[in-house]
């Protein structure tokens, strides 16, 4: 899961790069976030709480809508209607204005988000987007052959099946609902949620067994 | 389309459909600075200080050559910048002298 490789990589590089010196750049942000709380118009208090509410929302949180929505066709049904208020249903809270469109993927159709402009994601519940999200390979190219992209991923989508690339705002973002895996009938909801990854929730992989199960 | 056209047709930000190469699967750690100046973007959102429209258009304001050349943070730290002088919030010079302040600073702090 990408949370447990999050949390493998969060540790090490950030000692290494608390002792290189500040560069421009970073000078600037401090520069400017001080200003804003001298005028009175940020408290300091807020960029650290805003740090942890960041550091909360991890991919696990859409994996555990995704799995909610394949074991309860009612919940499937509302967050269909309305992602933003599916989620918060599950008590994902939305820190922002933003609205949320969940897509499913079905036999018929196979969805995949991106932002061409920048890179709007839905940052509440999957946390910040990858870097090649943010980068202008996929933005370029996921809206105009995303086929070729999808196989950059490893993932081929049969020619009969629609690929559907949404592309985000800054009010609206989309979240991919993976079609559940065959084979997982009876499954707990948490051992479902395990299935469901970051980038199945993007749409450039679908979501799988483990290949240990047989 | 004439020849200068296409040059208004798409902004520098709007490369959905533009040839690019393929597509590399690295991904970093954000370094302190950069999740702090993601906290902060988030929190003068919801302070209805800079809005993420407002933010993408200031980024976008950078151009090509800026866009092309820094990283992601720090267009949106060069953009938040430049979008708070226009607002009137804070002036080039209190920005001047304040990042001066805060590199002699870390100069202090380094050098001890």
């Amino acid at each position: 899961m990408s949370a447990h490789e999050h949390e493998h990589e969060h540790d090490h590089p950030h000692a290494e790069i608390t002792a290189e010196p500040a560069g421009y750049y970073e000078i600037m942000e401090t520069a400017v976030r001080e200003l804003l709380a001298e005028k009175g118009l940020i408290g300091p208090a807020e960029i650290r709480r805003q740090i942890e509410v960041l550091d909360s929302r991890t991919p696990a949180l859409g994996a555990k809508v995704v799995a909610r929505a394949w074991v309860d066709s009612g919940f499937r049904a509302r967050l269909l209607a309305d992602g933003r208020a599916g989620c918060e249903e599950l008590g994902i809270s939305f820190y922002d204005d933003t609205q949320l469109i969940v897509l499913e993927n079905t036999q018929e159709v196979h969805n995949l988000i991106v932002c061409t402009l920048c890179s709007c994601y839905p940052r509440p519940v999957l946390g910040l987007p990858p870097d090649w999200y943010k980068e202008k390979p996929y933005r370029a190219r996921a809206v105009i052959e995303p086929r070729a992209v999808l196989a950059e991923f490893g993932t081929t989508i049969p020619d009969d099946v629609e690929i559907r690339v949404s592309d985000s705002t800054a009010m609206v973002r989309y979240l991919v609902l993976p079609r559940r895996p065959d084979g997982t009938e009876g499954w707990s909801e948490e051992a479902l949620a395990a299935l469901v990854t970051r980038d199945a929730m993007i749409g450039v992989v679908p979501a799988t067994l483990p290949e240990t199960v047989q | 389309m004439t020849d200068s056209a296409h040059l208004i047709a798409k902004l520098p930000n709007d490369i959905g459909g533009a040839e690019a190469g393929p597509i590399v699967m690295a991904e970093h750690t954000l370094l302190p600075w950069e999740k702090r100046c993601h906290a902060l973007a988030d929190v003068l959102d919801f302070k209805k200080i800079i809005n993420t429209e407002e933010k993408r258009r200031g980024v976008e304001a950078l151009g090509a050559t800026v866009i092309g050349n820094l990283s992601y943070y720090e267009r949106w730290i060069v953009a938040f910048g430049n979008i708070l002088f226009q607002k009137g919030i804070i002036t080039p010079e209190e920005l001047a002298r304040k990042m001066d302040e805060v590199e002699a600073r870390h100069a202090r702090a380094g050098g001890a």
